[in-house]
């Protein structure tokens, strides 16, 4: 089963409890911002970076349909946690990795610092820490860690834990911590597939409300992080020009010819250096022999 | 609140107006997106399109300060289109009763009947039913409501002024924005449908706060939407345990469980019950409050002990007194310490220096005072006032010796926090408090006991009340024992108690289970008697009480405590018909059991013996009232019976079509040299400004500017124009502008954007600013207070000053800036 976030923006009211709650849950430390002397929609911090993993942007759009003609949309921005990650098929190492829940998760121990997921990535997400003498590549992981190490306690205020409330502990523990955090149900976690089927009923069911599309369904080969919303996706800062092929998927067949490429490679270069080697030999033993006679 | 936060859910339309829960009660917007997921509406009505309106399904625009006008016309459009819930107007409220023909008022003026221009003060015995004179006046009604002096046509007189096109004139709201909005409310009109309101600080900080609420009471009395599920007048608490603090007698006026203060003219016990119970009217009357000096002598009881006897008048004797017409509340504090009366203060859990309205008065009146004690988490503004770059006194000269006393957190306590819905959770301790910080009730006793020292000592001018205080026994070696203080606070009875026949129904030491058994003659005790059955003999305190409702309408009786008895919605008799049937058969809050011959559902407003209305014994729903009835027309507040709009203090219009009054005409004002006023219809300071709260940072933002992870996301003051201001002014997003009003002004990064717009008000173009008030100098780079601009001008009735609505100027201010530390990421890492 692949995890996967619904993102309802209809549902978003902008509190940014996701994003305090990330901060706490990745224990990221502050980042100095200010508002003064840049064009603000009061939203902080400006970019995602290696000390922020996620952050609400907002939008402003004019729609004369709409209550008071405007709509002001609040989106969650952080890794799309694609099916196919551009950043895990760049990776020479592996360090990136998408696991089976979902998650694309890193593995610091692995990582050489060559950065090229920086580059590959189409959303820009995966952020070096830049002030670091040994920087490691830092982004959103679903909360990976959570639902690894997720530990009950015994019992609550000296009073032993029921079934019920065991279950509900561990519920909460196997859901990444912005989603726990929202008011009201803008997140949803689940299941990929039945989050599709979720997300066009939701549209099917109020086509007023929503535009016709899943952003993430199919985008870049799918993503773990999908969308839905009232105004057209380019509005609120998406990019529509991703297609719906994955990244790797274009390098493929090259980058599949790789490995037996340089078997045959190797093999023939082996063969070319025994050949030269015994001809060496050969020459080498000649000549003995030649002094010897 | 009169329903709960987890109520709102089963509202058909939930009109939020004068708050914006969706940043200042997220949690709120769960339950509200619930209803909105079965097809309810949500109504926004503000002078900003507000994180709340992003999700709302209609949004209505008004100016600052003219919501008893927009509502005014939602009560002539119900009343015009006979839109009224007609059972429970009928029945549930005054709307038949017949009022004194000394009642009136002048619609040119503004002002009703009794009005005294001298003391600015209504002489309310001129509003008064027509009743007979018998023990129990019954008041005279009009049950086919056509008598011209019955409440619901004078009613109907007063609001025929609040016609769309002049209320539109007032408010600026565009006329079918009105319509929308009258319309979708008035829906829930239906006894099947049900409406809520939603409000906070936008309704109250107003010279007519308390009218407003009215107002709103008055619509949702017409609609039949009090005492059901789904409806109700709803405050939503600015603090996680302000509706605790008020329940506890932190306001001067009251003491706990909304007990009246005694006042000097009260001397004796006797005085108090007779002045402070009210009278019954009517016999079908509960009038809940006549039960008063059993409350007050069980008050006096926990307060004294068995030092409280018969003789001493329990006590009474010893109680604090109040000067007969004195308000003693925030903005007199102040004026009389500018005045330099008050010698010593302390500021406990507070920050005047910052959420006091016109901080220009407030910071030097600290300066005034010998000594000021600052209790806090964290350090603040208030306990470094002497350090403020602009107080324009020498640090060195300021006299005022401040001591500073860390205090610990809520989560490093055990305790009970009481929130909107009125219910009491216990917290327990998460935490030890670091270094010397102690819990507020350790710090208090240690005061205390040193205090009692030197009284015993001293002896001092009125020693009884220190040395007669029970006390020691909440406290082992200096610390509180918060369960002692939650069951001195449920009550204990004192003597046996024995029924008729003389058998004991209650033995000395047990708690009290309800407030129906306490006594007024000193055999019971009890701290706040609304929290009574609180904590029960068999040592359950009900707060820490956790199990989810598996099924029902939400009023989740076995989750924490609510007050009172646990009833979880206040008048819920109003939510059923004379026969005990609800009038919202799907979402019953209670109902009558013919065959058990008792009611099921939540705990009925009232005596658990009583019957429905058509039965005999049968009373009315307002239980609280007199007179039993809803209010649509009441004799209680000091600025008139029915709402009026009145002007704010500081408005763009020296005239307005309804009335003659500048602005409310009972309301106090100062005139002391730092009391300044913007003249309205000026030109010096022609915009309108509003201040509010942000979601990342609480009240003054003491705890959350001191949160690395919170400043980030709102570093900085802003103050938000429309697009069009902004570019009339060349103001650029981002840049540094001043803010200005009559008693000072603030340095704010501008944020042009869509959501504030320009407004045709009686034909002139309004543009309205606004900045929220958690900011602080003490705060690198975040700038001050934005009450620095607000008025400490007040309510007629609670003397809130009217921060939703004063007049402003904004500035370019080239070459300024809020950066105050050249190199303060240091200081900003978590």
């Amino acid at each position: 089963m692949s995890n996967a976030i619904l993102v309802d923006t209809t549902k978003c009211i902008g509190c940014r409890s996701c994003q305090v709650s990330c901060k706490q849950s990745n224990m990221l430390p502050s980042e100095e911002t200010h508002l003064e002397g840049r064009n603000s929609r009061l939203q902080n911090p400006p970019v995602l970076s290696a000390k922020t993993f996620t952050i609400v942007t907002n939008y402003e759009v004019d729609d004369p349909k709409a209550p008071g003609g405007l709509k002001w949309v609040f989106a969650k921005r952080q890794c799309m946690h694609c099916n196919d990650p551009a950043c895990a098929s760049a990776c020479p190492v592996t360090a990136l990795h998408k696991q089976k829940n979902g998650a694309v998760t890193y593995d610091s121990a692995k990582c050489m610092g060559c950065r090229y997921c920086v580059w590959a990535c189409p959303f820009g997400i995966p952020t070096a820490e830049w002030d670091s003498l040994a920087p490691r590549i830092r982004k959103c992981d679903m909360c990976f860690h959570r639902m690894v190490d997720a530990a009950v306690p015994a019992e609550l205020n000296g009073t032993p834990l029921s079934a019920d409330t065991k279950q509900l502990l561990v519920n909460s523990q196997q859901t990444p911590a912005c989603v726990k955090a929202c008011t009201t149900g803008a997140l949803k976690f689940g299941d990929r597939d039945s989050l599709i089927s979720e997300a066009w009923g939701r549209i099917k069911a109020s086509p007023q409300n929503y535009q016709p599309h899943i952003y993430g369904e199919k985008e870049a080969g799918g993503t773990g992080y999908m969308y839905l919303s009232a105004v057209p996706f380019e509005k609120i800062g998406f990019r529509t020009d991703l297609g719906e092929r994955s990244y790797p998927s274009y390098s493929a067949t090259i980058m599949k010819a790789v490995a037996p490429g340089s078997i045959v490679l190797g093999a023939l270069l082996a063969g070319i250096y025994t050949v030269i080697r015994r001809r060496t030999e050969v020459a080498a033993n000649g000549s003995k022999q030649q002094k010897k006679e | 609140m009169t329903n709960h936060w987890i109520d709102i859910k089963n509202a058909d339309v939930i009109l939020v107006m004068g708050a914006n829960p969706a940043s200042n009660h997220p949690i709120s917007m769960h339950w509200a997106t619930k209803a909105k997921e079965r097809g309810s509406k949500l109504i926004c009505v503000d002078p900003r399109f507000t994180q709340t309106a992003s999700i709302s399904d209609v949004y209505a625009p008004l100016r600052p300060g003219t919501d008893i006008s927009l509502l005014g016309g939602m009560i002539k459009y119900i009343l015009d289109n006979d839109l009224i819930q007609r059972d429970y107007v009928l029945n549930y409220t005054n709307a038949s009763c017949i009022v004194s023909e000394e009642y009136d008022f002048d619609a040119d003026s503004g002002l009703f009947s009794g009005y005294d221009p001298s003391k600015r003060r209504y002489d309310k015995t001129k509003w008064k039913y027509v009743s007979t004179n018998g023990e129990l006046s019954e008041p005279e009604k009009d049950m086919t409501l056509a008598h011209p002096r019955c409440v619901y046509q004078l009613m109907k007189k007063h609001y025929a002024r609040y016609d769309f096109d002049t209320v539109s004139k007032v408010t600026g709201t565009p006329v079918k924005d009105l319509e929308t909005v009258y319309k979708t409310f008035a829906s829930t009109h239906y006894p099947d449908k049900a409406g809520t309101v939603l409000y906070a600080m936008g309704y109250t900080q107003h010279l007519v706060g308390v009218q407003n609420i009215r107002c709103m009471a008055v619509i949702q009395l017409l609609l039949g939407n009090i005492g059901v599920a789904g409806g109700g007048i709803n405050a939503l608490r600015g603090e996680s345990n302000v509706q605790g603090s008020t329940d506890h007698g932190l306001l001067f006026h009251i003491l706990t469980g909304y007990l009246k203060t005694p006042t000097a003219s009260m001397v004796t016990l006797e005085d108090y019950k007779k002045v402070a119970t009210p009278k019954t009217i009517g016999k079908n009357s509960i009038n809940w409050w006549s039960n008063t000096p059993k409350y007050m002598v069980s008050y006096l009881k926990s307060m004294y002990g068995d030092n409280a006897t018969a003789e001493n008048q329990f006590g009474y004797i010893w109680m604090p007194r109040l000067d007969d017409g004195v308000d003693y509340s925030w903005l007199n504090i102040f004026d009389a310490m500018y005045e330099g009366k008050i010698k010593g203060c302390f500021a406990w859990g507070m920050n005047p220096a910052c959420s006091s309205a016109n901080t220009n008065k407030v910071r030097p009146a600290l300066a005034k005072l010998d000594w000021l004690v600052n209790v806090n988490i964290f350090p603040n503004e208030t306990g470094w006032f002497w350090e403020d770059p602009n107080l324009g006194i020498k640090p060195s000269d300021v006299k005022t010796e401040v001591f500073v006393l860390p205090a610990a957190a809520s989560i490093e306590k055990e305790g009970s926090i009481s929130n909107s819905g009125r219910w009491m959770q216990w917290r327990y301790k998460g935490a030890d408090a670091p270094g010397d910080a102690l819990p507020d009730a350790d710090i208090m006793h240690l005061i205390f006991v040193e205090l009692k020292e030197l009284y015993k000592k001293e002896k001092g001018k009125f020693p009884e009340p220190i040395l007669n205080l029970r006390w020691d026994e909440y406290f082992h070696h200096n610390e509180v024992d918060a369960e002692a203080v939650a069951k001195d606070i449920n009550g204990y009875f004192l003597a046996d108690v024995t029924n008729a026949e003389g058998k004991t129904i209650y033995k000395k030491g047990d708690l009290v289970p309800t407030f129906g058994a306490l006594l007024e003659d000193g055999r019971t005790s009890s701290g706040s008697w609304v929290y009574t059955g609180s904590f029960t003999q068999d040592g359950k305190n009900k707060s820490k009480n956790r199990i989810r409702e598996k099924s029902g309408i939400g009023l989740n009786p076995g989750w924490a405590w609510s007050w009172p008895v646990n009833r979880r919605i206040i008048y819920n008799l109003a939510g059923v018909d004379k026969n005990g049937v609800p009038y919202n058969k799907n979402l019953p809050v209670i109902w009558w059991d013919a065959a058990e011959k008792k009611w099921k559902g939540d705990v009925v407003d009232g005596p658990a013996t009583l019957p429905p209305m058509a039965m005999e014994g049968g009373k009315l729903p307002f239980i609280m009232n007199e007179e039993g009835l809803g209010r649509l027309w009441s004799t209680k507040l000091e600025d008139g019976p029915f709402p009026e709009h009145y002007e704010p203090f500081e408005s763009p219009f020296d005239k307005n079509p309804f009335n003659k009054q500048p602005f409310n005409p009972a309301s106090k004002i100062f005139n002391g040299p730092m009391d300044k006023r913007a003249i309205s219809g000026g030109s010096e300071f022609p915009l309108i400004c509003s201040t509010y709260r942000v979601t990342e940072h609480w009240q003054t933002g003491v705890m959350t500017r001191h949160t690395p992870w919170l400043l980030e996301i709102q570093p900085q003051i802003f103050v938000e124009m429309s697009e069009e201001l902004a570019k009339e002014k060349g103001i650029n997003a981002g840049e540094v502008v001043e803010v200005s009003s009559a008693r000072g002004s603030v340095l704010a990064v501008a944020v042009p954007t869509k959501r504030i717009k320009p407004m045709t008000v009686m034909g002139k173009t309004v543009h309205t600013v606004g900045l929220p008030w958690c900011f602080g100098w003490k705060t690198a780079n975040a700038g001050d207070s934005a009450n620095i601009l607000t008025p400490n001008a007040g309510d007629a009735n609670t003397m809130i000053p009217e921060t939703k609505s004063f007049l402003v100027n904004v500035k370019k201010a080239p070459g300024k800036t809020l950066l105050t530390d050249k190199a303060p990421a240091a200081r900003r890492r978590a």
